[in-house]
């Protein structure tokens, strides 16, 4: 069974079509990475799986059929639009967000206790939630998401405001939920997070669905003919190479369509030069994003 | 536990731990205290129990009938002085609080004077003349003299011949059900604003997305709604403990007389009962709505406050009401919400207001009730993931479609 299987769905609002066509399936126990500028519709998405908006085409399916309130004690979620009661103390104000995802009293606080003591926050626990810092109400969400210890996690731009111990910490947490066959679906614009800890992606873009898939696959499919070569000297002229770029201190060779990179190499040591780094050059995430975004290519 | 009652138990402790509710709890209860007690000293510092004498060069009172009253020691004790210099004296003494003289000349002049060191009692002053009084009719049967002594007794009746006014105006009993419509108000003034105050709470502070995927709107609401009757529930329940000790005091320790012979109209108590239970709905559930649809918690006090006012406009249709209770005006506010509790109460002190009207008002609430509670609910459905965008009465209705969220969020 597939945790998330969302087909064609469609919703508008007034004159607005948030999601004009976008389909995706959730593979068991994967970080997916949910991607898209602003306004691309990914959030009006992650309400329309949760129930909260109903499509006006198109189908949801969320583990296993039509979201029921059993099944929302089986998910975590973290909002874009951050929340938590700001008057009470952090304490209570998860447990009780514990208790309607269906913890007993005594369970959300004995792992709210694990919890706070991991995020380094047990002793700002008795301070109302408004007396926090941006971080430390930033970890009170992303514990809120994983206290009840759900089989899907929903979770938007998990990092904002974490400083880089706080940052690694929850992708080590991300790492452990995954291997314990959670799934979890990461919205963020921070695309080297999502090169690190995603298996697969979804790019959305004017509500629709234009890349989908592996990421590796995906990377290789823009990589296009080129290499990035660093040497100990010029480089001498290589047959079969379009144009040279400077690439982060190396150089970047794009390739005519019937050169191969082996035959660079070959030339480049026949040559004499002394290679420092020879690799097939793989696009980051971030150039995959602008250039499908910019050219509106699929 | 019900994912209801975790709500309804949150919300309910928000509310009751709060000083500024414990201050609300306790605000009607002390000043029901003060008003009584400022009353007893006001009456402790007019009345003077100490004896009055008087100075008679008439004759009139030679042989003077007793107040009646007297042996109970509920009036001021009348003592005589067969002239001014013994009166004088005993003033100079402290026996008396003060003391009359009725000079020979009275007869024509149908005047005494009166002669104190300090002012006396407002009781001695009364009790004086009620003894005059009985005295004059000194000669006549013992039943007029009684009749004289009870004083005048108009009783004011209503054309149908079902509410009447005794001379010393409206009894407890009369009284009551126009308290307990003010306590109603305030009930349904104080519950309005929890009610937008919880409804509000979530989506300000951003948590509604995360309650939603936890459970559905409507307990959440349900919930919301039953903890701020509880609260609402300990306020009355308080106020009503309060009011019953209050009564108990009054009538038992103090002796006030006006709550000697209470004589309670419950039908009167059952219909603004009534009256304010479907009140309170409509304001709840109107509350929740606006609630719904604002976008900062300043915006939905200042509506709550038109509707606090349309609860007062009776009080400003006051003279118009008592003139005329049968009135277009007065009918056509006892039909309506908001209007209609104070209005209700208001008539019911001069008339025995009609069934038909009774339960044509019931029924309009009742309507009233069913269309605020499904606004309510829409707009709350609707309203909730408007983060920092109104929502227009029209979608409200259905009349046209919700605009986008925000492009931001999409």
């Amino acid at each position: 069974m597939n945790p998330i299987e969302v087909a064609h769905i469609a919703k508008a609002f007034g004159d607005t079509k948030a999601v004009v066509d976008v389909s995706f399936t959730l593979q068991p126990g994967e970080i997916f990475g949910l991607l898209g500028p602003n306004g691309a519709g990914k959030t009006t998405t992650i309400r329309i799986m949760l129930d909260i908006f109903k499509p006006d085409r198109g189908t949801v399916s969320i583990l296993g059929g039509p979201m029921t309130e059993e099944k929302k004690e089986r998910i975590g979620y973290m909002p874009e639009e951050r929340g938590l009661y700001q008057d009470i103390a952090l304490d209570r104000c998860l447990v009780y967000l514990g208790t309607l995802k269906g913890l007993s009293k005594s369970e959300a606080n004995q792992r709210l206790e694990e919890y706070l003591d991991r995020f380094d926050l047990t002793e700002h626990k008795k301070k109302k939630v408004k007396e926090l810092s941006k971080g430390m109400q930033q970890k009170a969400q992303i514990i809120n998401t994983i206290m009840h210890q759900p089989e899907l996690i929903i979770i938007d731009e998990p990092f904002t405001s974490l400083d880089p111990l706080n940052t690694q910490l929850v992708k080590d947490i991300m790492g452990e939920l995954r291997d314990s066959g959670t799934t979890i679906i990461m919205s963020t614009h921070q695309m080297h997070q999502v090169e690190e800890l995603c298996d697969r992606i979804l790019l959305i873009d004017k509500g629709r669905d234009v890349l989908y898939g592996n990421l590796d696959d995906i990377r290789r499919q823009y990589a296009g003919n080129a290499v990035l070569v660093r040497a100990d000297r010029e480089l001498p002229e290589i047959p079969g190479v379009e144009s040279v770029v400077s690439h982060n201190q190396a150089t970047k060779l794009i390739l005519t369509p019937d050169t191969t990179p082996q035959h660079v190499l070959h030339t480049l040591v026949d040559n004499g030069v002394t290679l420092e780094k020879f690799e097939i050059a793989i696009p980051t995430l971030d150039e995959i994003f602008i250039r499908v975004v910019e050219s509106g290519e699929a | 536990m019900s994912k209801i009652w975790l709500v309804a138990s949150y919300d309910f402790k928000k509310h009751a731990f709060k000083k500024s509710f414990v201050l609300i709890l306790l605000s009607v209860p002390i000043v029901v205290c003060l008003f009584i007690g400022f009353t007893a000293l006001m009456i402790s510092f007019e009345n003077n129990d100490a004896p009055l004498g008087y100075v008679d060069q008439t004759g009139l009172l030679s042989d003077p009938l007793p107040l009646p009253g007297s042996d109970d020691d509920e009036r001021v004790e009348m003592i005589a002085y067969d002239n001014e210099d013994q009166a004088m004296a005993a003033l100079e003494n402290g026996d008396i609080q003060a003391y009359y003289l009725l000079a020979d000349n009275y007869f024509e002049k149908r005047e005494v004077e009166l002669v104190y060191l300090e002012e006396p009692g407002e009781n001695a002053r009364e009790d004086f003349y009620d003894f005059m009084q009985i005295n004059w009719a000194a000669d006549q049967p013992p039943e007029i003299v009684q009749r004289v002594a009870d004083g005048n007794n108009v009783v004011v009746r209503s054309p149908d011949g079902r509410r009447e006014f005794p001379t010393s105006g409206p009894t407890v009993g009369q009284i009551l059900p126009l308290v307990i419509s003010i306590a109603f108000i305030a009930l349904v003034l104080f519950s309005a604003g929890y009610m937008l105050e919880g409804v509000t709470e979530e989506k300000l502070n951003r948590t509604i997305e995360v309650v939603f995927t936890s459970l559905s709107p409507s307990k959440l609401i349900s919930g919301k709604v039953l903890g701020v009757l509880g609260v609402n529930s300990l306020q009355l329940i308080t106020w009503v403990l309060f009011g019953i000790l209050a009564v108990f005091v009054a009538r038992n320790v103090l002796n006030f007389e006006w709550f000697q012979n209470m004589q309670l109209q419950w039908d009167s108590i059952a219909m603004v009962a009534v009256a304010g239970v479907l009140s309170y709905l409509v304001a709840t559930a109107l509350m929740l709505a606006i609630g719904s649809t604002i976008v900062e918690a300043q915006e939905g006090q200042a509506l709550g406050f038109i509707f606090y006012m349309l609860f007062m406009v009776p009080l400003i249709a006051v003279v118009v009401i008592g003139e005329n209770p049968n009135g277009p005006i007065a009918v056509g506010m006892s039909l309506l919400p908001f209007t209609s509790l104070l209005t209700l109460s208001l008539r019911n002190l001069f008339i025995s207001i009609p069934a038909w009207q009774l339960a044509l008002s019931i029924l309009v609430h009742l309507l009233c009730v069913i269309g605020t509670v499904w606004l309510a609910t829409r707009a709350f459905r609707l309203g909730m993931l408007r983060y920092g965008q109104r929502l227009k009465f029209n979608e409200i209705i259905g009349r046209k479609k919700p605009t986008k969220v925000e492009r931001g969020q999409a």
